[in-house]
């Protein structure tokens, strides 16, 4: 479904992205995790158009290097960020409205705005402007937003960030509903080990841009080279 | 005294409605993609040049006529100029300054163009419609009034595009988030050329409409220009809510102004509003920190 092949971003002399290959198939649960500043939020930018890079993406085939981040999402490809990117003088059911007005390629549909809204459990919230709300609301709408655009993959960068332990386990469900319900292929960028190995099918650990290892997420978890990546190797 | 002071209330209440449809566009061009159009006033002139070419054609000879002519033009213009011109800085380090220079130098060029096909003399429009209302010694131009309600006119439809239209909707989201607005499907570059042409309709509508009273000159944007940033100050940065109150209010205190200390104290009042803003609260009235 998503396939990268050898992708890799510089910046200036700093190596981002360094020969990144793997691929995500449809309805997995795909999670990426490496230290702060091993390039993980960057992919999410090379993937969903936001940077040029070197190398090849295909999306069912298709090739989506140099096309424009609203062309990505209209391919079916949604994301969320680490900080809520959202619309704070609007409404919450606009803000996700957005999403299905200019991301969806059948066009707007009341319906499934509702029926998002219903989803991402903001149904009650749909008239208050979205700066007024908590942070888990935001990030709700910001994935909501996404979901707005019938996406085939979503990816999101570090839902739990910021999350209580009870926060924490409504996204984990949120996240499980919105693979088996909706039947979309998730990618998530996490730190919270916990949260992987429970959610995803598969881990890639990356560092300073490269690969790691790539499994079974417990297998990959006790891996000596992510303990060392992690950790530090005890010197 | 009384009746003057009505006047005065009239004129500023006029000339604010105008400022306020120019500086909106200004406005929104800010907000939505941080750009500082230096060509701005050159727009507003582009207005009432074209407004005079079709004036000179008997067939167009109506204000109706001409808006609807006019508006599609500097739509097309606006568009294509920002496609063009502003566009291609944004992908380059610094853009912000590029676009103020290339801006500046379109003014320049526009401006001594006008002069070329023109001439420097003044050019004037004939009053959209004549006669007044009198009432003793107070008189209200029909003009005047009809100024106006253009001016609120034209607020109303950009407010009611904002808010029920699709592009007015992928407006406000690029204004508030652009990264946000592109990832769920928002062509980015899209709404920047769209709102810095409409935009150049506003500014160029109201170049039309002020026309009529104070005439056409090739440099007669600049005077445009400074009113409708020292509006886009006060108001706030992007805020299009502040930018219309504080249209209504440097309306109000250029009549007021201009009629106990005379006109040419006007703009020194501007800059002094302008310069006590910075001073106090540089955000404007309705803008953020930041």
């Amino acid at each position: 479904m998503l396939k990268l092949t050898n992708v890799t971003k510089k910046f200036g002399e700093l190596t981002a992205v360094n020969s990144l290959s793997f691929t995500v198939s449809k309805g997995q649960v795909f999670g990426i995790a490496g230290p702060n500043g091993a390039g993980k939020s960057t992919l999410y930018n090379l993937i969903s158009g936001l940077y040029p890079f070197e190398g090849a993406i295909s999306f069912n085939g298709k090739e989506i290097a140099g096309l424009s981040p609203h062309q990505i999402a209209k391919l079916g490809i949604s994301r969320t960020f680490q900080i809520p990117q959202i619309f704070p003088s609007l409404s919450v059911e606009k803000s996700i409205g957005v999403g299905n007005h200019f991301g969806s390629r059948e066009g707007f549909e009341q319906d499934y705005v509702d029926k998002v809204l219903e989803f991402v459990n903001l149904h009650d919230k749909r008239h208050a402007m979205v700066g007024q709300l908590n942070l888990l609301d935001k990030k709700m709408i910001m994935i909501g937003a996404a979901l707005a655009t019938k996406p085939e993959v979503l990816m999101l960068d570090e839902p739990m960030a910021g999350s209580n332990a009870k926060e924490i386990i409504q996204l984990m469900e949120l996240i499980q509903r919105i693979n088996r319900d909706l039947g979309v292929t998730i990618i998530i960028i996490e730190h919270f080990m916990k949260v992987l190995t429970e959610l995803t099918e598969k881990l890639l650990i990356i560092e300073t841009g490269t690969e790691i290892c790539c499994g079974d997420p417990v297998e990959v978890t006790g891996d000596p080279r992510v303990i060392e990546c992690y950790l530090g190797d005890g010197t | 005294m009384f009746i003057e002071i009505i006047d005065v209330i009239i004129s500023g209440l006029i000339n604010g409605s105008v400022y306020a449809l120019m500086a909106v566009g200004l406005t929104l061009i800010y907000g939505v993609s941080k750009a500082f159009n230096f060509a701005y006033g050159s727009f507003y002139s582009m207005g009432g040049y074209i407004a005079f070419l079709l004036f000179g054609i008997s067939f167009f000879n109506n204000y109706l006529i001409v808006f609807c002519l006019a508006a599609p033009v500097l739509l097309i213009f606006g568009f294509f100029i920002e496609k063009l011109l502003v566009a291609p800085l944004r992908k380059r380090d610094d853009w912000e300054v590029k676009v103020m220079m290339i801006t500046l130098g379109l003014a320049l060029f526009l401006d001594n163009s006008y002069q070329v096909v023109f001439g420097a003399r003044m050019k004037s429009l004939p009053s959209i419609l004549e006669g007044s209302f009198e009432m003793g010694e107070f008189i209200l131009s029909y003009q005047d009034v009809v100024i106006f309600i253009f001016s609120l006119g034209g607020i109303l439809i950009f407010r009611w595009f904002l808010n029920n239209t699709r592009t007015g909707m992928s407006v406000r989201a690029v204004a508030q988030n652009p990264a946000g607005a592109q990832i769920v499907g928002i062509p980015k570059e899209f709404v920047f050329a769209a709102t810095f042409a409409i935009s150049t309709v506003m500014v160029g509508m109201g170049g039309i409409l002020l026309a009529q009273k104070y005439f056409i000159t090739p440099a007669g944007g600049w005077d445009i220009l400074v009113k409708a940033w020292v509006i886009t100050a006060f108001g706030g940065m992007g805020s299009i809510k502040g930018g219309l109150y504080a249209a209504f209010i440097v309306g109000m205190l250029e009549a007021f102004v201009g009629w106990y200390f005379g006109m040419t104290w006007t703009l020194i009042a501007l800059f002094a509003v302008l310069l006590t803003t910075l001073a106090v609260r540089p955000q404007g009235l309705m803008g953020k920190w930041g």
